[in-house]
């Protein structure tokens, strides 16, 4: 009976063209993301994309491994020794400074990690790293630590006791040194995903959305309510066919758009920290763990939207009702909050789910019954639930379905 | 099998589409003849479980219908009047979707597609998608479709409205072979139809039971005569004002008309055997003079 409904949706032209255009989608935000990687070749000469990759990858795995005091104070070396020519000094010569950042890319991250934890905090100074020794450079994970103490303290934003506690206890126990190699091709995979998340849950979302009112549109109603499994049976194969498409489509779509993306960007640098993206990051995870928390929080974003979509399906028999509803979802508040700031509560919003990426960025924190989280952390398993009461209400929903 | 309506209504708002019905339905076939908004389909939609009684119940020996939920739409084989469709299925994908809806296992679903689809006369249509079939093989596949699962209780709404006379004929003769060991609910505009197939005709209107009985049974129940006389073309109109014309046919130099009257209308009026036709106007029908004289 599933493999009917299944075959109900995608016999549909319009449906077709929904997938043709997911593919389309996928091909065009996989080759933007493959042009996040820059490299400059000794010349000076900058390139992007599968190349620049393959030779970023070669520069910084010569640097692989924890980056501890040693290593923090070899890179200052390296650096000083690179940047100390007349040429590469002189402010007009570009040329010849393009050619001293292509011997230093093998360290740029570590380099920028030093600027950030030497620059004031929420800013980046591109010359910290200058106006320090090698035994202050050395010392940058205290300063990650102390950086935060000394804005907690400024009250420039207001942070109740226990976030306090919270974040100075998360930023303590972040494990360090941090393990270093290229990790580029994750970095440009997380800094995209976020976007092909949104396309993929609004298309899947305009996918499910004819499940329960086509039956309707089409009358094909009468029929279907008078036969045995009508009202019982064939209701669950339809939202077994629904949940199908969500977890079938998210899962292949979101697979194919990794794995391309990191086929042409290199797969190294899954067990680094995510701190070196996300210096200020309260999550002790890889960007292998928070690409899963990423993705995990996108699907509970589709299934709740999808759901949504298909109980307006089943209680109003339009289909284009039940597709406004993970725009409604999904969109709206981003949209607004671009117009007017939204309140506090509207992170807890399940437009939430398609943007962990920020939350792992810049958490929002909450506290709940005296413990402290981030609301990224709340409302993943809150509307995983949710989704889960979702579908019993549509069950019982379509089956007191009348035929008027 | 016995079906019953027990003081069964339905209202819609403020409007009663079917008012307090009372009716025992055993094997045969049921003619359920009246005008449009008479109450027809809505009665037959809750015959399929589509809608809930406002007030009353319908048993299925003795059970209500509504609480018997799948046991009760096992034995049940539905046309609707407007009857729905997927497009891009071929008649063999729908039919064999109707049968796993209607609990049929599958492997016996193939058997069973393949008879029915023998049976209606589509074997060279299998394969086609249902969009690009005519109207008279959409019909057939409609009733393909309420017959796979062999029903004892068969609902049949308008089924040969928008056919032509051959597919019609045909059609209604179809069901009639498929009538035999059920129970059948049939409902048409086109009186003939029910003269030929059915068993018991009930007259609706307005959601009441206005009649029932065999077709010989209700033309005797007709308290007025039926004649037939031919008169002027300037007379006509007077005529249609005066009484119920059941047929009219313009012929060299005046008109011959069929009139429902108690008394002889006309001089020259001669005394025709009443029809259904005649018990329909009679029943259903207004003079052109009265309320909307949509006859």
């Amino acid at each position: 009976m599933v493999r009917f409904e299944l075959k109900k949706v995608f016999s549909r032209f319009k449906n077709k063209m929904a997938v043709v255009i997911l593919c389309v989608l996928m091909i065009v935000v996989s080759l933007l993301t493959m042009n996040r990687v820059y490299y400059t070749d000794e010349n000076g000469n900058h390139t992007s994309g599968m190349q620049a990759a393959k030779s970023l990858r070669e520069e910084k795995n010569q640097w692989r491994g924890y980056v501890t005091d040693k290593v923090l104070k070899k890179v200052l070396k390296e650096r000083e020794e690179i940047y100390q020519t007349k040429e590469v000094l002189s402010e007009e010569n570009t040329k010849e400074q393009d050619k001293a950042y292509a011997k230093t890319q093998g360290i740029s991250s570590i380099v920028e990690m030093i600027n950030t934890a030497f620059s004031p905090w929420r800013d980046y100074d591109g010359f910290a790293i200058d106006r320090i020794s090698p035994e202050e450079a050395a010392r940058v994970y205290e300063r990650r630590i102390s950086n935060l103490k000394e804005w907690l303290d400024s009250g420039e934003e207001y942070f109740p006791e226990g976030q306090k506690e919270f974040l100075i206890r998360q930023y303590e126990t972040l494990e360090t040194p941090f393990y270093y190699e290229y990790y580029e091709g994750w970095s440009a995979l997380l800094q995209n995903i976020s976007t092909f998340l949104l396309m993929l849950a609004l298309i899947i979302g305009f996918l499910v959305s004819g499940i329960f009112s086509d039956e309707f549109v089409t009358k094909a109603d009468s029929i279907f309510f008078s036969t045995k499994a009508g009202r019982n049976r064939a209701i669950v194969s339809k939202i077994k066919a629904g949940f199908f498409i969500v977890t079938g489509f998210y899962v292949v779509f979101v697979m194919l758009y990794t794995f391309i993306v990191l086929f042409a960007l290199g797969m190294e640098g899954a067990g680094c920290p995510i701190q070196w993206d996300m210096w200020r990051s309260v999550y002790h995870v890889t960007f292998f763990e928070g690409y899963l928390f990423i993705v995990a929080g996108g699907y509970v974003g589709t299934l709740f939207a999808s759901a949504l979509a298909m109980i307006v399906s089943a209680a109003v028999h339009s289909t284009a009702a039940a597709v406004i509803m993970p725009f409604m979802v999904l969109c709206a508040f981003p949209f607004l909050s671009r117009i007017i700031t939204l309140p506090g509560m509207c992170s807890f919003f399940p437009d939430q789910l398609l943007d962990i990426y920020n939350s792992l960025k810049e958490s929002v924190l909450v506290e709940i019954g005296g413990k402290v989280m981030d609301t990224a952390g709340v409302i993943l398993p809150v509307y995983l639930f949710a989704s889960g009461v979702l579908f019993p209400v549509l069950y019982l929903i379509y089956k007191r379905a009348e035929v008027k | 099998m016995e079906l019953k309506f027990d003081n069964l209504t339905k209202e819609f708002g403020n409007f009663t589409a079917v008012d307090h019905l009372n009716l025992t339905m055993t094997k045969g076939v049921y003619g359920l003849l009246g005008v449009n908004g008479a109450g027809k389909t809505t009665l037959m939609r809750m015959l399929c479980t589509l809608l809930k009684p406002t007030e009353g119940r319908i048993t299925c020996d003795g059970k209500d219908i509504f609480e018997m939920d799948g046991e009760y739409r096992k034995v049940l084989g539905y046309l609707p009047q407007d009857f729905g469709f997927y497009p891009e299925f071929t008649v063999k994908d729908y039919l064999l979707y109707i049968s796993t809806l209607k609990g049929i296992p599958p492997a016996a679903a193939r058997k069973r597609v393949k008879d029915m689809i023998l049976k209606v006369g589509l074997s060279k249509a299998a394969n086609k998608k249902m969009k690009k079939l005519s109207g008279g093989m959409k019909r057939r596949v409609g009733i393909a479709q309420a017959m796979l699962n062999n029903p004892k209780i068969l609902v049949l709404d308008e089924p040969t409205a928008g056919l032509d006379p051959n597919e019609r004929i045909r059609f209604r003769n179809l069901i009639s072979e498929l009538s035999e060991e059920r129970l059948v609910l049939l409902s048409t505009h086109i009186v003939s139809d029910i003269e030929y197939i059915a068993n018991e005709i009930w007259l609706m209107k307005d959601g009441k039971l206005m009649h029932k009985g065999r077709a010989e049974e209700l033309i005797h129940s007709m308290e007025e005569n039926v004649w037939e006389c031919f008169v002027e073309k300037d007379l006509v109109s007077s005529f249609v004002k005066r009484y119920k014309i059941s047929n009219m046919k313009s012929e060299m130099g005046g008109v011959t008309l069929r009139i429902i009257s108690q008394e002889k209308p006309f001089e020259n009026a001669v005394q025709a055997e009443p029809t259904l036709e005649d018990v329909f106007l009679y029943y259903f029908g207004e003079k052109a003079g009265d309320g909307n004289g949509a006859v």
